[in-house]
Order: structure tokens, then C-alpha cells, then sequence
């Protein structure tokens, strides 16, 4: 098993009268046990120089993930505060990061053509973006090329 | 405007054959520009002691204002408990409708809803919020224990 740890800190001085000072550290766990996630996608920095959507996990093929206990982290590197990231789960917009904004959230893939997370880049003309998972998934991998048909084979 | 930093450090010795150490830090600012967010909802504490699925965060009009949709809001959820068996689920869409929510199926407005993953006791997330219609945050306890969950939402 490995260790890892999540820490959260959220200032603020001036959202309220009184400061605002929330600090919290998680460690990953396997779902329901004390055993560390043990696998990630490792983290990945992509230039995007597309509008178009993509998958920045592969399809989550499996059944028995649906219980697990991924994490998922994805930041937005560009440097330019109009442009933004749509972070979607299947049909579901979750939200948008801006300029240097990252999130973290649980990702447990309950149905696999309708649980995949998509990034799409609001402009073409190239933004940085960083992802990684952390997670005990079962058969993530792509499918080798060899293993498809095409219809011209 | 007010300046709100966002800190993540994620670190692990083990993990991979090299340490990982990421650190990053954000400021909440509104959409397309670098002046901060202003407006939050506070941070609610609910306690539920049922396994009903509910909608956390709602949206448009609340209590504590109208969060814009389809701006850079942010929402920050905990589960406050300390187990490592029991845990919230999150999931995205509208918890209600009739009939009742094809469950991963948000194609059918308003009535269905994705699920993001799990917060076990003591774990949060931080998520940018959509906020448009049908697009509520839903929690599912997995126990009728007490479950304490804490909420902030950030937006303009």
C-alpha cells in the first residue's frame, strides 16, 4: 500500500469581518479500509489547442470501480484570466476553471459510457492543463489497437 | 472584492518510485477577470440520519443570495466524521421528479443525476459550481448514523 495525503487550506482576510482560516489533511484510502490507493495516472500536463472535449481518463470499463474511492485533481495553468476549462462528468457540466483554478473531487465511475470526466478548453490558441488520478481502479487501459475491427480490415 | 487563496498539497513517499509533491494555490477571483470573489453562503453544517438522497446545494435563489450560473463559483464539501466505512456519496443533477431519477442518466432534464464519487469521514472536495438549472449537488449517506457534513459555496 502507499500514502498519500490531501491537504486543503482556505484563507481569507477580508471575505468577512473575521478571517476565514479552514485546514483540512485526508490521507487516500482504498473505499472502506484503512489501505492506501495504490495506483494513479501519475500527472499528466497537456497543451490543449483544441475547443474540442476530451477524455483526460481513459473509460472506466469495469463494473467493480463503481464502489471505489478515486480522487481526482485537474488545474488550469494558463496564465490569461479569460480563459477557462469546462470540467464535465458525462452530460453534467460540474463547472468551470479559470486561470490558475484547480479542483479536487472523489471519482467513483459508476456507469462506464456516462461517468467519463471531460475537459473542454475555451480557446484553440493553447492552454497548459495538468490532471492526475489517484485510485485502486480495475482495467482502466486503453484497448489495444490490434484488438479493434475496422471496417476496412 | 475579497481575496480568498485555495491551497492543495498532495504528497506521497510511495506511491510511485519517486516522491510526489504537488503544491498549488489558487485565488478565487470571478469569471474572466482577476477581481476576487465577494459573496459566500458560509459555512453550513448539516447533520442527516438517513440514508435519503437530498440536494445539498441548490440551485438559484437561497438565503444567502442568487450564485450566477455558469460563472467561476467555487463549492468546498467535507464529511466531517471520522469513519473510514461509512461515507457520502456526490453526485451532480436533481434528486427529484417523477418519475423517480435514472440514476447516471442526466440527458432526462430534471429528473436524474451523475454521481462524482465518495467522501469518506474526514475527506473533501473542491469543485468549481455550475449552478444552472438541474444541476444541484446531491448527497446520499450510506448509513442512518449520523453523518455531519460541512459546506461552503464561493461565487459572484
Amino acid at each position: 500500500m502507499a500514502t498519500t495525503t490531501n491537504t486543503l487550506l482556505l484563507e481569507s482576510t477580508d471575505l468577512f469581518d473575521d478571517s476565514l482560516s479552514i485546514s483540512n489533511t485526508s490521507t487516500c484510502y482504498k473505499a472502506g479500509t484503512t489501505t492506501g490507493l495504490d495506483q494513479t495516472t501519475g500527472l499528466t500536463r497537456l497543451y490543449a489547442t483544441s475547443v474540442t472535449q476530451f477524455d483526460p481518463f481513459p473509460a472506466v470499463k469495469d463494473a467493480t470501480n463503481r464502489v471505489k474511492n478515486g480522487k481526482v485533481y485537474i488545474a488550469n495553468l494558463s496564465e490569461d484570466e479569460t480563459e477557462f476549462i469546462t470540467v464535465s462528468i458525462g452530460d453534467a457540466v460540474i463547472g468551470k476553471l479559470y486561470a490558475g483554478d484547480f479542483l479536487w473531487m472523489p471519482y467513483s465511475p459508476k456507469a462506464s459510457l456516462s461517468s467519463d470526466i471531460e475537459i473542454t478548453p475555451s480557446v484553440a490558441t493553447g492552454m497548459f492543463i495538468e490532471f492526475m488520478a489517484i485510485h485502486d481502479f480495475a482495467n482502466i487501459y486503453p484497448d489495444s489497437i490490434d484488438t479493434r475491427v475496422y471496417p476496412d480490415a | 472584492m475579497a481575496t480568498i487563496n485555495a491551497t492543495i498539497n498532495i504528497n506521497s513517499t510511495d506511491l510511485t518510485s519517486n516522491p510526489i509533491a504537488l503544491s498549488k494555490t489558487m485565488t478565487m477571483t470571478k469569471a474572466g477577470t482577476r477581481t476576487g470573489l465577494e459573496f459566500t453562503s458560509g459555512l453550513v453544517r448539516r447533520k442527516l440520519t438517513s440514508q435519503t438522497t437530498i440536494d445539498l446545494v441548490t440551485v438559484g435563489a437561497q438565503m444567502y443570495g442568487t450564485p450566477t450560473a455558469s460563472k467561476a463559483n467555487k463549492l468546498y464539501v467535507k464529511n466531517t466524521g471520522s469513519s473510514t466505512a461509512d461515507y457520502i456519496e456526490i453526485a451532480i443533477g436533481d434528486s427529484t421528479g417523477d418519475p423517480a431519477p435514472g440514476e447516471e442518466l442526466l440527458a432526462t432534464a430534471g429528473a436524474s443525476f451523475i454521481t462524482l464519487g465518495r467522501l469518506y469521514g474526514g475527506e473533501w472536495m473542491l469543485i468549481p459550481f455550475e449552478g444552472t438549472t438541474d444541476n444541484d449537488i446531491i448527497v446520499t449517506p450510506s448509513t442512518s448514523e449520523a453523518t455531519t457534513i460541512e459546506w461552503m459555496l464561493f461565487f459572484e
